[in-house]
């Protein structure tokens, strides 16, 4: 049986950390069990809801992140005429973090309002819901890797040691785009009317970073400052992988993860205070 | 066991008239902030099934979404002993692009299954919602009627303690009702509570002994249901 006691100001707020059922008598591990089906359950029907289902959503995953390569590939080589090495291997190297973290950042702006039929409904942890999104957009993640191998075969790199850090790698990007996730969220529940902005902030981030030219081929001054944008710290990180053949450096996975943890400690205090809200104003 | 001391909601606007949270309204542009409920105080005790009357817009679905813990509470305390199961809406909480059995998956997870748990418990929904086919098709091919039937066989899929009904039972057909009734009255001679909005007061006298009458999110009176009933009529009549 649960028990739950709210006041002004509760010591354990309802939808936010309680259990519907077995209340103060569940266990440590029923508790992060019942946080991890939640999760799985959230992204499950957020991947369902938002890409639909069939072979038609992998085609999509497998396909955009082929067509921003395309685009800046041309822009790149024929416009600019700055080709560098393996273009379109350090282009791709870019765009499949890029594409994860614009996804959950875009996805989550509307994470809660598509969510209000269960919100306005039932109690529930909401505090995974930006998390759920971010995991949702996982699954595109892990299929656009598809364009990296093809552009390594194309240009002929072989695998190195260096691969042996792609699951760091990986997990910097994930805990970046989930610090993200939880801000965007607030975002769009605060500023409905400026969701579009919001995206185009992340946008932003991509051209403001070694986005297009790797680092290596920009100015020693202008560098310094390019390392500054949490960007970077991914896209160089997975052309080290990759493209260099090399462990990342240290700066390529602290910044972002430094980024993550400030918005973590600033954002998900506030989200966990506004959930108790949220079935009022969606 | 429910105890409500000195219980408030309320809900703040910005200048656009949307409702909107308290960081949101610190950066907005502020505007009025009205109260949903106010200085609400009541017990309801094991075995008991209590009616909420009142007109629309009086507070009756913004206490039931108190007592389910959508809502948490801006002023007073509020205590709630035992599991919840809501119908709050028609909708149950179902998500109309995925299928009754996606929903039923999902729903049973948020209402604190295991997956495995609510994996096992599906056939048993399908056959209580008595959808047949329509168990494998999307939601938003259902009935209003379809829909919260979907919704009731996934909450009784848990040990229950308390029943929120928000005229959810209007929309049900008359066979489903009885049941709906019938799970009720199990529930109440269990020690459950049952806790009931609508405008349907046969009904609702069948399922309650008590009343609380809401008007402008406070409470008017509490009594036995007929009496608060008479009351409520009276006033309404009065007011016409």
């Amino acid at each position: 049986m649960s028990s739950r006691s709210q006041s002004v100001a509760p010591r354990r707020r309802r939808g936010e950390d309680l259990p519907a059922e077995g209340g103060p008598t569940r266990t440590r591990r029923e508790r992060l069990r019942s946080i991890f089906d939640l999760l799985i359950s959230l992204s499950a029907s957020d991947l369902r809801l938002r890409h639909g289902r069939g072979p038609w959503v992998v085609v999509r995953w497998l396909l955009e992140p082929f067509a921003l390569v395309g685009v800046y590939l041309v822009l790149l080589v024929a416009v600019l005429d700055r080709p560098g090495t393996a273009p379109g291997l350090s282009l791709a190297c870019a765009i499949v973090p890029f594409q994860f973290v614009m996804s959950s950042v875009t996805y989550s702006m509307t994470a809660v309002s598509l969510r209000r039929p269960i919100i306005a409904n039932m109690a529930f942890n909401r505090t995974l819901i930006p998390l759920s999104t971010a995991f949702t957009e996982c699954a595109g993640f892990v299929a656009s890797f598809a364009i990296i191998i093809l552009m390594m075969a194309i240009y002929g790199i072989a695998p190195t040691a260096a691969l042996l850090w792609l699951p760091a790698v990986i997990a910097v990007t994930i805990v970046f785009g989930v610090s993200l996730a939880y801000p965007a969220s607030l975002f769009g529940l605060w500023f409905w009317e400026l969701r579009p902005l919001g995206s185009s902030l992340v946008r932003i981030l991509f051209f403001i970073g070694p986005g297009l030219v790797p680092l290596a081929q920009t100015g020693s001054g202008t560098s310094g400052y390019l390392k500054l944008n949490p960007l970077s710290g991914l896209f160089e990180s997975f052309r080290s992988v990759f493209a260099y053949g090399r462990a990342p450096a240290a700066w390529q996975l602290l910044i972002p993860l430094g980024f993550a943890a400030v918005l973590l400690a600033a954002f998900l205090p506030l989200y966990r205070r506004d959930q108790r809200e949220f079935a009022k104003v969606i | 066991m429910i105890t409500a001391h000195e219980v408030g909601i309320s809900f703040r606007f910005d200048r656009q008239r949307r409702v909107v949270t308290r960081s949101a309204a610190r950066i907005r542009r502020a505007g009025p902030t009205i109260w949903g409920l106010r200085d609400l105080s009541f017990s309801l005790e094991p075995g008991e099934g209590v009616a909420l009357l009142g007109r629309s817009g009086s507070g009756k679905t913004t206490l039931l979404r108190l007592l389910g813990g959508v809502y948490s509470p801006d002023a007073g305390t509020l205590a709630v002993r035992g599991n919840v199961a809501c119908l709050l809406s028609t909708d149950a909480g179902l998500l109309p692009l995925l299928t009754g059995r996606e929903n039923a998956l999902h729903l049973s997870v948020l209402a604190g299954l295991t997956r495995a748990q609510a994996r096992a418990a599906l056939d048993s929904i399908k056959e209580r919602s008595d959808l047949g086919d329509y168990f494998e098709r999307p939601v938003s091919s259902f009935s209003q009627g379809m829909r919260a039937r979907l919704g009731l066989a996934v909450q009784d899929e848990r040990n229950t303690d308390i029943l929120l009904l928000d005229e959810v039972h209007e929309a049900l057909d008359h066979e489903f009702r009885q049941k709906l009734e019938e799970r009720a009255h199990d529930l109440l001679a269990h020690g459950g509570i049952v806790v009931a909005a609508g405008h349907d007061h046969p009904m609702l006298r069948r399922l309650c002994t008590r009343a609380l009458y809401l008007r402008d999110g406070r409470l008017q009176a509490e009594g036995s249901f007929d009496e608060i009933q008479r009351t409520y009529l009276d006033e309404l009549h009065l007011e016409e």
